[in-house]
């Protein structure tokens, strides 16, 4: 697996990873603002509710797979041990995705936390960005 | 236009602000970490190696004249 990650990114893991953990961190951003839509808690005069949650379904269906592949990269190319604040905020992050996705499809009776559970997801993907790629693009590669 | 067609295109609408989006990140974070390219890499490490050669060769010929004025 690790010889196909590499293969994939053409020796350039790292950077891959950083170019796709800061465009699913940004689209985080831009999925609470289209889910404030959704709730009306912003009406701006070109988007409805509806449009706006359609598109949050339909984005978040792509940020979760980009941020499975991010994971799996994560895991198996790097050590767990090299950064815990990144290895707890990336396991927390797939906890609260995946308890999202289920409420969203089976456990309707818990709909009143989506929000909390948005609001999770965006903090916990802003820490796992900001420990390991914001740390990476600031720092650079040393 | 109508109402479905609206809604049709504020969909489509907001998935293309979430591209432009995708765009601007991969654009800065690319300007922010530099070539990736191999070839330019090579040609960096070359260029880094002849200018270091250069100083060297310059260091050997400024030693090698001091000995020659003590020498003489």
């Amino acid at each position: 697996m690790e010889d196909l990650v590499a293969d994939v990114t053409r020796g350039n893991v790292t950077e891959v990873k950083v170019v796709l953990a800061s465009v699913v961190a940004a689209l985080a951003v831009y999925q609470v603002v289209l889910m404030a839509v959704g709730y009306g808690k912003l009406r701006p005069p070109f988007l409805g509710a509806g449009e706006a949650s359609f598109a949050h379904r339909a984005l978040g269906d792509a940020i979760v797979a980009v941020t499975v592949v991010v994971a799996v990269m994560c895991l198996t190319y790097f050590e767990l041990g090299d950064g815990t604040v990144h290895a707890v905020a990336g396991a927390l992050l797939l906890a609260v995705v995946a308890l999202k996705i289920v409420v969203l499809r089976w456990w309707r009776a818990m709909d009143r936390f989506l929000p909390l559970l948005g609001i999770s997801v965006l903090v916990l993907f802003a820490l796992t960005w900001a420990s390991s790629a914001g740390d990476f693009l600031v720092g650079g590669a040393e | 236009m109508s109402a479905a067609g609206q809604r049709t295109l504020q969909v489509v609408g907001s998935l293309v602000v979430a591209a432009a989006i995708v765009a601007v990140v991969i654009a800065v974070v690319m300007g922010q970490l530099g070539t990736t390219s191999v070839a330019e890499l090579d040609a960096v490490d070359e260029r880094r190696e002849q200018r270091i050669e250069r100083e060297e060769e310059r260091l050997e010929q400024r030693e090698e004249a001091r000995e020659e004025r003590r020498g003489g």
